[in-house]
């Protein structure tokens, strides 16, 4: 971590200041801070000065830094690390300090002055979002000066906010209302409504997802900051000054960014609210259901939010590990896909050849007479992106007792050398926090701006805050950040691998590089060349590493996804790519969840029998020949692994709609009406959980990540194996513009927001701003 | 009869728990031997009572009937351990009697002991439940 | 039983004794009641008065019942508590429902946290349809409100145990995290970290 020279200037200001003061009252503050000193002592004996932790989880605590400082929140005494803020510190002691405009992962604004705190020896309150702290510092965070500013504040921001709470959405959530609770007074002084009134904004169209009423506005500054620091989108600024100043794009423009909706839980008030649902719930009627995101590889952390039987919104939950505290717009507003073109029941086709709604018996009776026709080696399993663990470890176990191996996902990876057999060869294995730690990042056909937005989100937070370089391989995309391109085509990568390309002495050089290959470049042709030089670049770069007396694990190479869970049907045993399938011209397939029609009908045999069972009406619905409703993400117990091998549960938030079940359990009364012994062996969640844990521990311990090893193993089996040509075209980015990123499963292509949110990319991308 | 329980050793419970014993507050009884005697007296008490309950109340059961569930009811919760526990469903059981006996129970009530036997329920298995319903 | 006893007793042994009382020039005659070793009824009852005056009523044994002066045994016990022999509960709400302990995650749309300085423990979501009289979501499951709040992870596991649900268990996230900050990174000259909005 480098700390800049502004913060040594101030506090070389702050100190020399303190000396002054000292001389020029002689030995006065001395024996002063003698006595603080000493009470201080005191206080720590009496009270155990200790911080008291919420009974929450672990407490947070400053990093004990050797040259830690101490100061005394309301008496309790912290130490922190020099160049904490006064706010920290209170919450390291376990005082919450009101705030607007400071957020935890933003830049410090210090506008909205609500943080007032007394401090001792200070004449006016202190900004404790901005003021670090000075050695003995005494802090008052509920003295009355404390409390007039607080309340002065208040004042000010209430007189130029409209009196919206009853029609307001964030009514019940709004930290405007909880503080004026608490901090603010009870009556309000403001006369001037009977002349010149209060202040009014017009309202700003950024786009279909975020509705703006400007009135409500306090300018915070929080979305200005998050577009320009997190997201890299510098949509959002101010104009004017004073009371003419307005928040906004100052001309019409849309927002352009994938993470735009997390500024809808970033304003404090609800000038920014979400429009696709704006004015239908309130917040204290919804029902909290915690789970896992499956719109990209990550598996963020979200908490849904139902009302009687239907998603009303999609919030996020921190988790340091995945997602900090954002979700990509895709995540946020694909919830009213769930509600379109839902398999609601089972069909089968009748003798015209159409689908006709048919109940559970008939079907799995049809299904079982037409499978049980057909021996195993003809019969084959496609499963796509967004199936449960629970549900491929059923389907496998039924398929392999029918005397059948041929399961694979739509998704390829190139299968020389070790493919799939090594962990290590299809993880993120630096972990996605890695991002922070690394000094370099290699990103090879990938644009994870929309492939991944969050991590992107956090390599651009590296890049800021960190000083991390960032060199690209691939089609020239735009990430919001500064890249080194070195290239388009594997030929760049096959000269880095062998140490001959300009950029090779820079990577030697990186102490902690990362490499991250994009699933997206590994489907096509070139897929083999691209991880077989990433295979070799990333074992020299680690042995660089190791040899310069490096001892830290530190895994160089990184596979990223971007299905939910393809990394859980991998570790399952399910082979990557169609390929199998379309050699062997299968009688009867059995597709789960398989939309993104990589195998058609023409690919299997004349008369072949396709079992589609998923949630939506989509590609692999069309082509069946049964269809089997299952349930969708949010409506099931499901295991998700996410690309950095990460198994994480979701939980039910609603019922499956019409007759729809969860798809494990639909494979098991299968299981029952096909031929032989079957049966699965397991009734019940926790039964299958167990199977689950038997096949690969690693499904069942929640929340962790294993490191996957034999690096080594893997680059001598590519480097033994002939080095694979390639074409020398460009690795195309399968998303490159905005418009791209929208509808890119089938949730989301049946979303009616996602729509409207292409719609506006392509009409700003046509106007004369641009995106 | 009160005696210290760290001297003891009787009175721990010779079923095989966890290993690790505590100590707690007693309910009523205070030992495995008081605990079955009020059992066996709560059972007697019901056994006894059968004749003058069939003449109060005009249900298809007969008095071998009533004592034959009796002790399935008894048996059902034989494997107990917790002296505790042991208590809480020998005060019940005195309670459902005087409730009987004083026939503040109607006939609907005093059936509702033989509801298990009457429809017996066929053991539902994974399949049924599946094309039955979602949970 | 003794009330009795003793009424019929001083009926049948008390004496009456007239009482000449020198001080008083009223001819007042005082009726004496007298138990069987003549002992004045009435200075005895006084004297039982007298003595709880001023008295609280633990002093005077008519406090709180302490039952532990009952038991001073303690029995030992090698079971884990389980109340489901008896609490009436349906076997079916009891063995088939996982029931989940955590801690509530922020909502995001506040900086406020203080719904989550609390374990909860909820139950699994069951079948919720809508329902044809009005449209209101109808469920089969009693225990789908069923939310109970803990002050610590120990105290909402014990709870779970005793009454035989089979729970899971998840960890909170830390609720922030320490990130070192600072004013003058906005200024800085040769840094990424200058902030060019507002």
């Amino acid at each position: 971590m480098f700390h800049p020279g502004g913060v040594h200037g101030a506090r070389h200001i702050a100190q020399s200041l303190h000396h002054v003061k000292n001389a020029i009252r002689g030995t006065c503050s001395s024996k002063l801070l003698m006595q603080q000193k000493a009470a201080a002592a005191v206080a720590v004996e009496s009270k155990k000065g200790t911080v008291t932790p919420p009974p929450t989880g672990p407490a947070p605590t400053a990093p004990a830094a050797p040259n830690s400082v101490e100061v005394y929140i309301d008496d309790k005494m912290v130490m922190v690390e020099p160049g904490t803020t006064v706010l920290q510190a209170a919450a390291l002691a376990g005082v919450e300090i009101p705030r607007f405009c400071y957020h935890d992962r933003l830049s410090i604004a210090g506008n909205c002055r609500m943080c007032l705190v007394e401090v001792e020896k200070s004449v006016k309150p202190v900004a404790s979002c901005a003021m670090p702290v000075m050695k003995g510092m005494r802090v008052k965070t509920n003295s009355p000066m404390t409390r007039k500013a607080r309340e002065g504040v208040m004042e000010f921001l209430l007189m130029n906010h409209p009196l919206d709470c009853p029609i307001c959405d964030q009514g019940g959530e709004c930290d405007l209302q909880d503080q004026s609770m608490m901090f603010g007074s009870d009556r309000s002084r403001f006369t001037d409504i009977k002349f010149d009134g209060k202040r009014a904004v017009e309202d700003k169209n950024i786009g279909p997802l975020i509705k703006t009423i400007m009135n409500r506005c306090i300018h915070c500054t929080r979305c200005i900051r998050f577009g320009s620091e997190v997201a890299g989108v510098d949509d959002l600024g101010t104009t004017g000054r004073g009371n003419e100043m307005q928040v906004g794009t100052y001309v019409e423009k849309l927002f352009a960014s994938e993470l735009s909706g997390n500024v809808i839980d970033l304003c404090p008030v609800g000038a920014l609210t979400s429009k696709p649902y704006a004015f239908t719930y309130r917040p204290w009627e919804l029902r909290k259901h915690e789970s896992v995101d499956v719109m990209d590889g990550l598996g963020s952390a979200i908490l849904v939010n139902s009302r009687g039987g239907e998603i009303i919104r999609i919030l996020p939950r921190v988790h340091e590990g995945i997602n900090e505290e954002w979700i990509s717009d895709k995540t946020r507003f694909v919830y009213d896909g769930l509600k379109r073109q839902r398999l609601t029941q089972p069909m089968l086709k009748n003798s015209q050849g159409l689908l006709e709604p048919v109940d559970w018996e008939d079907a799995l009776s049809g299904i079982a007479a037409r499978i049980n026709r057909v021996p195993g080696q003809e019969m084959a399993a496609l499963v796509g992106g967004l199936c449960d663990v629970e549900a491929l470890t059923a389907l496998k176990d039924l398929m392999n007792r029918l005397g059948c191996e041929t399961l694979c996902t739509e998704e390829s990876f190139p299968m020389n050398a070790a493919g799939t057999d090594l962990r290590s060869n299809y993880l993120l294995n630096t972990k996605i926090t890695g991002v922070e730690e690394a000094d370099l990042v290699l990103l090879i056909g990938t644009n994870i701006r929309f492939e991944a937005p969050v991590l992107n989100a956090r390599i651009r937070k590296a890049y800021l805050h960190n000083n991390l370089r960032i060199a690209s391989i691939g089609e020239r995309v735009d990430l919001r950040y500064e890249t080194d391109f070195l290239g388009d085509s594997v030929h760049v990568l096959a000269q880095l691998a062998d140490g001959d390309h300009k950029y090779s002495e820079i990577l030697s050089k990186a102490k902690k590089p990362m490499i991250i290959v994009g699933s997206s470049s590994l489907q096509h042709g070139d897929g083999t060349a691209v991880l077989a030089n990433a295979i070799v670049l990333a074992d020299s770069l680690r042995s660089k590493m190791s040899s310069n007396g490096d001892e830290s694990d530190w895994k160089v190479l990184n596979v990223l996804h971007r299905h939910a869970n393809q990394v859980g049907a991998l570790d399952l045993g399910y082979k990557a790519g169609p390929s199998a399938i379309k050699q062997m011209q299968p009688k009867v397939l059995f597709m789960m969840g398989a939309d993104d029609g990589v195998v058609q009908r023409r690919d299997l045999a004349g008369d072949a029998f396709v079992i589609y069972q998923g949630h939506h009406g989509d590609k692999g619905a069309e082509m069946a020949d049964a269809v089997l409703p299952g349930a969708a993400y949010t409506e099931k117990y499901a295991t998700y692994v996410n690309t950095e091998g990460r198994a994480q549960r979701g939980n039910v938030a609603v019922t499956p709609p019409g007759m729809a079940r969860e798809d494990w359990k639909i494979l098991r009364a299968l299981s029952e009406f096909v031929r032989g012994s079957s049966v699965l062996p397991y009734d019940s969640l926790d039964e299958v959980r167990k199977r689950l844990a038997e096949i690969a521990p690693h499904l069942t311990r929640y929340g962790q990540v294993e490191d996957a090893n034999y690096f080594r193993q893997s680059k001598d089996l590519v480097w033994n194996a002939a080095r694979p040509g390639h074409s020398g075209q460009t690795l195309p980015a399968q998303q490159r513009e905005l418009e791209d990123f929208y509808m890119t499963n089938t949730i989301s292509r049946a979303s009616r927001t996602m729509a409207k949110c292409v719609t506006a990319a392509r009409h700003q991308k046509s106007t004369r701003y641009g995106l | 009869m009160s005696r210290l329980a760290s001297s003891s050793s009787s009175l721990v419970s010779r079923v095989a728990g966890s290993g690790l014993t505590r100590e707690v507050k007693p309910l009523v009884s205070t030992s495995k031997r008081e605990a079955r005697q009020r059992v066996l007296n709560l059972y007697r008490s019901w056994y006894r009572q059968m004749p003058y309950i069939m003449m109060d109340y005009y249900v298809p059961v007969s008095v071998a009937d009533c004592r034959k569930r009796l002790k399935e009811v008894f048996a059902a919760n034989r494997h107990l351990t917790d002296i505790r526990a042991i208590d809480m469903l020998v005060i019940k059981g005195q309670m459902e009697l005087r409730e009987t006996i004083e026939v503040w129970k109607q006939k609907t009530h005093f059936m509702m002991y033989f509801r298990d036997t009457v429809k017996q329920k066929p053991s539902e298995g994974f399949l049924s439940k599946f094309l039955d319903g979602k949970s | 039983m003794a009330l009795r006893n003793g009424i019929t007793s001083m009926l049948r042994q008390a004496a009456i004794v007239k009482q000449h009382c020198p001080a008083s020039r009223l001819s007042t005659t005082t009726t004496m009641h007298l138990d069987a070793n003549n002992n004045d009824l009435a200075t005895l009852n006084k004297t039982r008065l007298d003595t709880t005056e001023g008295k609280s009523l633990n002093e005077i044994g008519l406090g709180p019942m302490d039952r532990t002066k009952d038991f001073d045994t303690r029995i030992e016990l090698d079971v884990q508590d389980d109340l489901t022999s008896f609490n009436g509960v349906p076997k079916e709400h009891t063995k088939g429902r996982t029931v989940r302990i955590y801690v509530p995650a922020r909502n995001q749309m506040q900086s406020a946290t203080n719904n989550s300085h609390l374990w909860k423990l909820d139950f699994d979501v069951r079948e919720r349809w809508e329902n044809p009289l009005i449209g209101w979501a109808s469920t089969g499951d009693p225990l789908s409100n069923m939310q109970l709040n803990f002050k610590s992870k120990e105290s909402a596991i014990a709870f779970a145990q005793k009454n035989g649900w089979e729970f899971v268990v998840e960890e909170p996230q830390p609720a922030w995290q320490y990130k070192h900050k600072s004013y003058g990174y906005n200024f800085s000259w040769n840094k990424r970290t200058r902030v060019s909005t507002k």
